[in-house]
């Protein structure tokens, strides 16, 4: 009497346990999961580290060539006040060059991205309110980084500019004109004019993840789906084999033949994401932020795997209809999901668009966890898990039909 | 002959019979391209997001400033916690806030403030000078026409403006003349997908020769080449056969791929000539490779797994995911061992020079070689593991 409750419900899930333990001994043996949970991941994160872990584009200081032949205070101090503080703060390297010619050789072969020239006379033109010009010059394949420097240069002469506009403006209004003490005085008070509008740097965190740490969560979660799959396809190759009519015959509840094949993917799927952050952490030097994070999210993200993966199982005849299907979604979900180059910075719809991948989540959690505490991450689990229930009642309503054979 | 050439065309028809093969081959690539050209064709230049807190003169002209900024893309975002959002998860290059006060402030003699949002890094410093070009740009004539009130020759502050506007055209101002040197990588600029459909025509063209380790394992598996040289039929026929269809496949996926983007997204491929070379070219090198590849494994799933990393990686290295531009040199110099390398900077001739045949001579030479070496490679392996086989 006081036996037969105690031992009933310990039996379904001893039963689904030997279903997992069988399944994923066969999976090691057959070399699969390892393959593709991750040596497949693990070989593509360290092969885009290693190459593109030097290429960071906009990220370069910028060589750029001065060639001052003025040597005025007007443009010793755009040198002085303008150039170097940029050249400190890591955005520009200058390379000062004897003359114009050789500046602009320089940067025709792009030895140097851009080069500034400022002809002699510069600085006395612009004291005498006279026309004056600086050159810049640019790579011809370089147009943005030109661009920039070109920026630099007319932030500076917008400056000057204001103050000649202001002294000339009040004169051409003066009635009867100024006299040129007057205009001298007039600079000088333009000079000190408080600036009509300012700029304070105000310094957001980082939210996205730095490229070791994209290319590796985005390999990990992209073959998750791969992962997982092997355990929920398990049910179809039961079936293909014969061998689901024998598990169905024998005493125990069909429950716990889908709970067996459920346990195998999340095991699967959890150990290889686990062993992925340890190894891509410790040979790329990858960070994935707060581990309690990072477990919470790979633990959703493995659910909402399953949940999806399951439901594709459930519409196929057999294990290798299955695996084609599962693998046409995982591909899709894997592009739009962010997990190649990140889809959620696309400008216009598609920067929504990706939302409806569960793997746009978990690396948007991995993202937010960089910059705050673990209470961040809650929007993102919540989504993955709204993934793994949908999808997973879904398929559930239609696995009736499945273990009958 | 003509049996290798029944070979060939039975391999075709049996890889598209599987119509998960239809889409790794033709729908996937075609949806890369155009998830790439929607996220990065457009412009390369930084994204700066802006909030104008109240809609003024003043500070929609300082908008319109930035929207004329040729470095910037500017895109409105409505409040300041979006774009603070947006800036740190990187949708944004970096922010700019326009407080409602700013109109205000101006008019009334003080500085107004406007917020940059940037994260650490030089990117988002590169967009702030830029930034700050447009806001001193801005501040001219702002500047004078508060200086016109200041000195009382104007009543008010759009009387100063007014007269500062007028007085610009009188005064001689200060400049920064702009000079190109050298010549750019593109003459032409490729248009949104362009690039994205050479890479990944070439990236795909060659994962789906890797494939091919697949299928020949399968078919060993299953005994087809046993059974093939049970019949009348020599291993050069079978080896010619097995050669040829795996070519069949990658120009029927070229073809498609080519003239599909072309139709829908509207991508231009250059001389038709010197396309078809560089594809034929590429094919019969990304063929010798997936055969020779095929050769070396047993089982299906390590042929996978590695088709994946060798495909991919090569890919990778070859720029066709990131362009060979951004490489450093000696990256670039060590990029060039992948027959894509050649290919890619093919295309780039071809696409973005509008070159024609005879300019690509140099790089259709070292896919020629590679082709030639390849493919002398894998008939010789090949013909060994059918003999084997059978």
């Amino acid at each position: 009497m006081t036996e037969q409750p105690a031992r009933r419900p310990r039996a379904p899930a001893r039963a689904a346990l030997l279903i997992a333990e069988k399944d994923l001994k066969a999976r090691i043996r057959d070399r699969s999961a390892l393959i593709f949970g991750i040596l497949v991941p693990l070989g593509l994160a360290f092969i885009f580290n290693a190459i593109f872990g030097g290429v960071s584009g906009n990220s370069l200081a910028i060589s750029l060539g001065v060639a001052v032949s003025d040597h005025g205070p007007v443009s010793q101090a755009f040198v002085r006040q303008v150039l170097d503080p940029l050249q400190r703060s890591g955005l520009l390297v200058l390379h000062t060059e004897p003359s114009a010619a050789a500046a602009r050789s320089l940067t025709a072969n792009g030895t140097l991205r851009a080069a500034i020239v400022i002809p002699s006379g510069f600085s006395g033109a612009v004291l005498a309110n006279q026309p004056a010009s600086m050159t810049v010059i640019e790579n011809a394949s370089a147009p943005v980084t030109a661009q920039i420097v070109h920026a630099i240069a007319e932030g500076y002469t917008a400056d000057l500019n204001r103050i000649r506009l202001s002294v000339r403006t009040v004169a051409a209004n003066s009635p009867g004109g100024l006299s040129p003490a007057r205009i001298g005085q007039l600079a000088a008070r333009a000079a000190a004019a408080e600036v009509p509008v300012a700029i304070r740097d105000i310094s957001a965190s980082t939210k996205e993840l730095d490229n070791k740490s994209f290319y590796s969560a985005g390999m990990a979660v992209f073959f998750l789906f791969f992962t997982v799959s092997f355990g929920v396809t398990g049910l179809l190759e039961e079936r293909n084999d014969g061998t689901m009519a024998r598990l169905i015959a024998a005493p125990i509840p069909r429950a716990s033949i889908l709970a067996g094949k459920l346990i195998t993917s999340f095991v699967l799927g959890a150990f290889s994401m686990t062993v992925l952050v340890i190894a891509t952490s410790l040979l790329f030097g990858a960070s994935w932020g707060n581990p309690a994070g990072v477990a919470l999210l790979i633990a959703a993200a493995t659910l909402a795997a399953i949940g999806i993966m399951s439901l594709i199982a459930t519409f196929a005849r057999n294990a290798e209809q299955a695996s084609n299907w599962q693998s046409v979604v995982a591909v899709i979900l894997g592009l739009l999901g962010g997990t190649f180059f990140p889809v959620s910075q696309a400008p216009g719809i598609l920067s929504k668009l990706t939302l409806i991948a569960p793997q746009a989540w978990f690396l948007r959690g991995l993202g937010d966890l960089r910059a705050g505490s673990l209470s961040v991450i809650w929007t993102p689990i919540a989504a993955l898990l709204v993934f793994t229930v949908v999808t997973g009642a879904v398929a559930l309503f239609r696995l009736r039909h499945l273990a009958e054979v | 002959m003509t049996k290798a050439i029944v070979i060939a065309l039975n391999d075709l028809r049996r890889t598209f019979r599987r119509r998960v093969n239809i889409f790794f081959v033709f729908v996937f690539p075609m949806l890369l391209i155009l998830v790439l050209g929607a996220t990065f064709g457009n412009s390369s230049s930084p994204r700066l997001g802006v909030v104008v807190a109240r809609s003024q003169p003043l500070a929609n002209a300082l908008l319109r400033q930035l929207q004329r900024t040729p470095e910037l893309q500017v895109a409105v975002v409505g409040s300041d916690s979006a774009l603070l959002t947006g800036v740190e998860r990187g949708n944004y290059d970096a922010g700019l806030e326009i407080p409602a006060s700013y109109d205000a402030a101006i008019a009334g003699g003080r500085t107004a403030a406007v917020s940059y949002l940037a994260r650490p890094g030089v990117a988002a410093q590169r967009v702030g000078e830029a930034v700050r070009g447009a806001v001193a740009r801005q501040a001219t004539l702002l500047g004078a026409a508060r200086f016109a009130v200041a000195e009382r020759t104007a009543p008010d502050l759009p009387a100063g403006l007014a007269q500062a506007r007028r007085a610009t055209t009188a005064v001689p101002l200060v400049s920064v003349t702009q000079r190109v040197a050298g010549t750019a990588t593109f003459s032409q600029t490729p248009g949104q997908f362009d690039q994205g459909a050479w890479t990944e025509l070439l990236l795909f063209m060659f994962l789906t020769a890797l494939t091919a380790a697949i299928a020949l394992i399968e078919a060993r598996r299953l005994g087809v080449p046993r059974r093939v040289l049970a019949t009348p039929t020599s291993v050069s026929c079978l080896v010619a056969g097995t050669t040829l269809g795996r070519l069949l496949v990658g120009m029927v996926q070229a073809l498609v791929i080519i003239f599909g983007s072309a139709l829908l997204f509207g991508v231009t491929w250059g001389q038709p000539l010197g396309v078809a070379a560089v594809v034929i070219l590429f094919g019969l090198v990304a063929t010798g490779f997936g055969i020779a590849v095929g050769t070396l494994f047993r089982t299906e799933q390590q042929a996978q797994g590695v088709s994946l990393l060798l495909g991919l990686g090569l890919a990778a290295l070859g720029g066709c995911m990131v362009p060979l531009e951004v490489f450093s040199p000696t990256l670039r110099t060590i990029a060039h061992i992948t027959p894509h390398a050649w290919a890619n900077d093919a295309f780039a001739k071809l696409i973005g020079d509008g070159a024609s045949i005879g300019a690509i001579a140099p790089q259709l030479g070292v896919l020629a070689a590679y082709a030639v070496a390849l493919l002398a490679l894998a008939t010789w392996r090949l013909r060994r593991v059918l003999v084997a086989a059978a």
